[in-house]
């Protein structure tokens, strides 16, 4: 049965007879006219459907432009992408509070202002 | 997103596994795939939709996120239009959930514009029947739906709606069988109602 569902839909969209396919079948004729009016009422019924051509070019506009923004291209990269620039942010906050906590000196310019100050 | 060598590339020539792998530098090329798959996408989203405003919306939003996922897309052997066809899916998914009710309202536009140009007398018994077809359409569980919008309006064959769907041919067409039973029982019931409507 559903093999022949399949053929008699995939004949009437190809705009052939089915009339021999059914013929063959154990389906009751009536059956198979009831199937065979609502795959012909499902064809008419269901077209494609255009798009305003407004809309399609705005869309395509509005594609190109926010492609070009950077959190749009750092979206679509891969998981890796996103594991490494959140590893580098991390190290770059890391070094800054690093910084920030021991000061910018170098340890021997740490040494020499030990030895200047009094005890 | 720019490639010097764009402009010599006939991007209508390329097919889509090659469209894609340039489209993730290029924008050129997802503008070619934009313009194979827009007219369908939007018709699969309006069906599902049932109005136009909504399937505009829902259409924008399949498109921005292919173009930025498409960077991590591989081909697993879903075609990259099975992989647009799930996002969309998905998206009306949503779109359903969030609206909390079918619209089946909607319907009556689609009805009443396609057929607004012919004749009303002769055209009344058809376009009533169409509505009731349509309206049992949306009646149908989300996968049945699908699988009729499919078939029907984009003409794909059962292996292209088995890809999309993530489905043998064989339970595809198993799937058909029993969405056209379904479907004839819910326009029984629809005709049978709308008689006792009449008669009452």
């Amino acid at each position: 049965m559903q093999d022949l569902l399949d053929a008699i839909t995939t004949g009437l969209q190809n705009g052939d007879r089915v009339d021999s396919a059914i013929a063959q079948s154990d389906l009751p004729q009536e059956d198979a006219d009831d199937f065979v009016e609502m795959i012909q009422a499902l064809q008419s019924a269901l077209t494609p459907q255009e798009p305003r051509e407004a809309f399609a070019a705005d869309l395509r506009a509005e594609l190109k432009k926010g492609e070009s923004s950077f959190l749009e291209r750092l979206r679509g990269m891969p998981a890796r992408v996103h594991v490494a620039a959140f590893l580098a942010i991390c190290f770059g906050f890391v070094l800054f509070a690093l910084r920030r906590l021991f000061g910018s000196e170098t340890p021997q310019e740490m040494q020499e202002e030990a030895v200047v100050t009094p005890l | 997103m720019k490639n010097p060598f764009s402009s010599r590339v006939d991007y209508k020539a390329l097919d889509d596994t090659e469209l894609v792998a340039l489209a993730k530098e290029d924008m050129d090329a997802f503008g070619e795939l934009y313009e194979r798959y827009l007219q369908k996408i939007y018709s699969y989203v309006f069906y599902r939709t049932g109005n136009a405003h909504d399937a505009e919306d829902l259409t924008a939003k399949v498109f921005f996120r292919a173009l930025s996922h498409i960077g991590a897309y591989v081909d697993k052997g879903v075609p990259f239009q099975a992989w647009l066809y799930r996002i969309a899916h998905n998206l009306v998914a949503n779109w359903h959930r969030d609206q909390g009710r079918r619209k089946i309202i909607a319907l009556d536009e689609y009805v009443a514009h396609s057929l607004k140009s012919e004749a009303p007398d002769r055209l009344t018994e058809e376009r009533e029947e169409q509505s009731q077809l349509l309206q049992a359409v949306r009646r149908l569980p989300e996968d049945r739906q699908q699988l009729i919008l499919l078939k029907f309006v984009e003409q794909m064959s059962n292996a292209e709606i088995g890809a999309i769907m993530g489905r043998t041919e064989g339970a595809i067409k198993s799937l058909y069988h029993r969405t056209l039973l379904a479907l004839r029982e819910e326009m029984e019931m629809l005709q049978n109602s709308d008689l006792n409507r009449s008669e009452g």
